[in-house]
């Protein structure tokens, strides 16, 4: 009784201090979304810092024109959907001025101007378009290179695969699954700069610019102020510094790492800051839902048995809907859909919209099995305790609950694995847990493989240690 | 009503699951002090009946007074009916999370009939009762069926109940566990205990009962002293019962 009621005090002073956190963070004038994956226009590097030719522009300009802002590092889809949805001020991520995109946002002057390359594998047997026919070819969504690609398609008559972010489509095209990619030029030639083992064989193509981004009709102070700074630092040379400074340097220069640290532990050595950081998230995201979706489990499961019709209709309702919904929809629907309907400038921090979501749908989870855990206890102690008079929740506090809880704790340790385990499914909304760390390490360095055997050995280990926990905790109980 | 002789009274209780009427009209009072004792053959409706009176089962028609409560008004505080009842079921219905001594002191406590250290005097003095003082921190678990019924009984009986139900106390228990339940029983009734005790232990109720009651397929078929449903009964169902009983 005591423990349950420090754990519950425990954890609404994290959410607490978690709101309070982001409201101090909310001090800067503007939220401007960006890309976490797109070098050399933006990508992360050790510490958990975000570079690139964006960053800097946008630093330089936001010095020049005496503005503050926050920055928020998402994936490209989930910055525009933000964006659109009034969730942040502006977008800043390598973004193609289109037609399309104009219907929706307001564009700032273009500050660079690039095209569409198509890049293969080394050794690869295609050489031009007419080559891809029936072949599959990678495309990143939302890029210039998906709209080209989507463009030429029937004329080639290739399939499409579509990646959320440029480092899995490189792989995509290195392990050969897809024949070809098409990338922006820099970005593309900035990766195999640094390692990624393709080619380019196409000139570039349709020839576009990149914005900064506003919803249509908001924040025109703003945008003025970006055409303002970005003339003043194209005037100054700065611009131009920038530009060099990433086009043609190596990754290593900017974030100082060595070729001797390429090996698993020095890796691991270099990166431990940054793992550290995602971990530390990972648990935190963990454990507060372990909480809240136990007790929502509680309170469902308590409700599924209760005597009556209302409360196991209500149950099984909020258990259907959250049990089969998949966990990625759910997010996106919580973080995107709600404040898109609420409207208002309303806006869910990823981090609390991310407890959300695993509390419902672990929640629901938990309810099912402690529903049929209660029920599992024999009728007869329901019976025995209310014939000495014991009232229903009394009868259920005592006898059953006690009994049930018991039968259930091996589903309990089997959830809180799963939870474990679902909170790297947050990364798309872009909270930086263990794998969405492990994505942002990758996308600089591109040491997929190395990276990703870290993380899954850093997973066994955190499941290995819950699970001892959970067994002693059982012994204890028993 | 409460100072009134009658403990029981009960009116043309039915009571259908569906379409099956089991209970098809009874009627039965019951005095203080009174030992009854209720036979009949599987099937035939005694559990229904008995659940009947601690609202267990919700009669489909009739009315149940018990202790001078009416079931069937909407008034009635069902809780505070069932404290004075006890009831002892055929599978004990042990609380297995707790031991000896917490299963007869749960109630008195939680309800706040005695301190914990009045509750815990009492049970002990229970235990001493049935034989079981040097089981009070047991777990039910590690008990034998005729140990757990005497405690079963202890937990009844520490709400101070005002009548006693038994259905089928002993016929879950090995034959050589029987004569320690039925002995506690016995002494109970000899206590001036009302009680009514669904039975297989036709011996018991000769012995103890000041009437027996036998049901078949949903009615009361015959009642009276125990000489007389024994020694001549007039129903064909009862002394068919009976031969089959007797010569098993
Ligand atoms: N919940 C229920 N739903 C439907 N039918 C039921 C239910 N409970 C009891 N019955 C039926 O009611 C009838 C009477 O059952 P009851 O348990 O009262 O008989 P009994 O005289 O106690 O028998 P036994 O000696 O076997 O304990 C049986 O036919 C039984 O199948
Ligand atoms: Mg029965």
């Amino acid at each position: 009784m005591k423990k349950w009621q420090v754990a519950v005090v425990l954890c609404l002073a994290a959410i607490g201090s978690w709101f309070g956190l982001t409201t101090h963070a909310q001090a800067a004038e503007y939220t401007i979304a960006t890309d976490t994956t797109f070098a050399p226009f933006e990508f992360q590097v050790k510490g958990g810092q975000y570079k690139g030719i964006d960053i800097d522009l946008l630093k330089a300009i936001a010095k020049k024109e005496h503005f503050t802002y926050q920055l928020k590092a998402l994936s490209f889809n989930a910055a525009v959907q933000q964006l659109s949805a009034n969730q942040v001020d502006g977008v800043i991520a390598g973004m193609n001025i289109t037609p399309a995109r104009e219907v929706t946002f307001d564009f700032s002057k273009p500050y660079y101007t690039s095209g569409v390359v198509m890049a293969v594998a080394k050794g690869s047997t295609v050489k031009n378009f007419n080559d891809l026919k029936g072949k599959t070819v990678a495309l990143k969504t939302g890029t210039a290179g998906a709209a080209y690609g989507k463009s030429i398609q029937s004329k080639y008559g290739f399939k499409i695969k579509y990646f959320n972010d440029s480092n899995t489509m490189y792989n995509d095209v290195k392990v050969g699954n897809s024949s070809a990619c098409f990338e922006d030029y820099p970005v593309m030639s900035y990766g195999i700069k640094n390692g990624i083992p393709l080619t380019i064989i196409s000139k570039q193509h349709n020839a576009g610019d990149y914005g900064f981004a506003v919803k249509k009709g908001k924040n025109a102070a703003l945008l003025k102020k970006f055409n303002a700074g970005l003339a003043a630092i194209k005037a100054d040379g700065t611009y131009q510094k920038i530009i060099n400074k990433y086009l043609h340097a190596k990754e290593s220069k900017i974030t100082g790492e060595t070729a001797s640290s390429r090996t698993f532990f020095g890796l691991f050595s270099q990166n431990l800051g940054t793992l550290g950081k995602g971990l530390w998230m990972t648990i935190e995201l963990t454990v507060i839902s372990i909480i809240l979706a136990t007790l929502l489990g509680l309170i469902l499961g308590v409700l599924g048995v209760m005597p009556g019709k209302l409360g196991p209709a209500v149950s099984s309702t909020i258990i259907y809907i959250f049990r089969g919904m998949p966990l990625m929809v759910l997010a996106f629907f919580i973080y995107i859909g709600i404040p898109d309907l609420i409207g208002h400038g309303f806006k869910i921090p990823a981090f609390i919209a991310g407890m959300i979501t695993l509390m419902l749908n672990e929640g629901a989870y938990t309810g099912a099995f402690v529903k049929g855990g209660f029920q599992a206890v024999d009728k007869g102690q329901m019976e025995a305790a209310r014939s000495l008079g014991l009232p229903y929740w009394k009868a259920m506090r005592r006898v059953v609950m006690p009994q049930g809880i018991r039968i259930m704790i091996p589903s309990f340790i089997n959830q809180f694995i799963i939870t474990l385990k679902d909170t790297s499914i947050l990364s798309v909304i872009g909270i930086v847990e263990l794998t969405q760390t492990g994505t942002l390490i990758i996308a600089r360095n591109f040491e997929g493989f190395k990276i990703w055997l870290m993380i899954a050995i850093i997973y066994l280990i955190m499941i290995t240690l819950l699970t001892w926990l959970s067994n002693w905790v059982q012994r204890r109980i028993n | 009503m409460a100072d009134t002789a009658l403990k029981v009274h009960v009116q043309d209780l039915h009571k259908s699951y569906g379409e099956t009427e089991v209970l098809k009209g009874l009627n039965l009072d019951i005095k203080n002090n009174e030992v009854v004792c209720m036979i009949g053959p599987s099937g035939s409706g005694k559990s229904t009946f008995l659940r009947c009176l601690t609202d267990l089962e919700v009669p489909s028609k009739g009315q149940v007074v018990i202790n001078g409560y009416d079931l069937s008004d909407p008034k009635t505080n069902i809780d505070l009916v069932r404290e004075n009842i006890g009831m002892v079921f055929q599978h004990f219905n042990l609380f297995p999370n707790m031991n000896v001594l917490q299963n007869i002191t749960l109630a008195p406590v939680q309800l706040k009939k005695l301190t914990p250290a009045a509750a815990d005097k009492t049970a002990r003095d229970l235990l001493d009762q049935v034989g079981l003082a040097d089981k009070a921190t047991a777990l039910p678990t590690a008990l034998s069926g005729g140990q757990q019924q005497r405690v079963a009984i202890a937990r009844a009986l520490a709400m101070h109940p005002k009548i006693m139900l038994f259905d089928e106390p002993t016929s879950a228990l090995d034959p050589e566990m029987v004569g320690d339940v039925l002995d506690v029983m016995k002494q109970l009734a000899r206590d001036g205990m009302t009680m009514i005790v669904v039975t297989h232990e036709m011996g018991f109720a000769k012995e103890v009962a000041d009437r027996v009651v036998f049901m078949a397929d949903g009615l009361i078929r015959e009642s009276g002293a125990p000489k007389d449903i024994f020694e001549h009964p007039q129903n064909p169902r009862l002394q068919d019962f009976l031969n089959k009983v007797i010569n098993v």
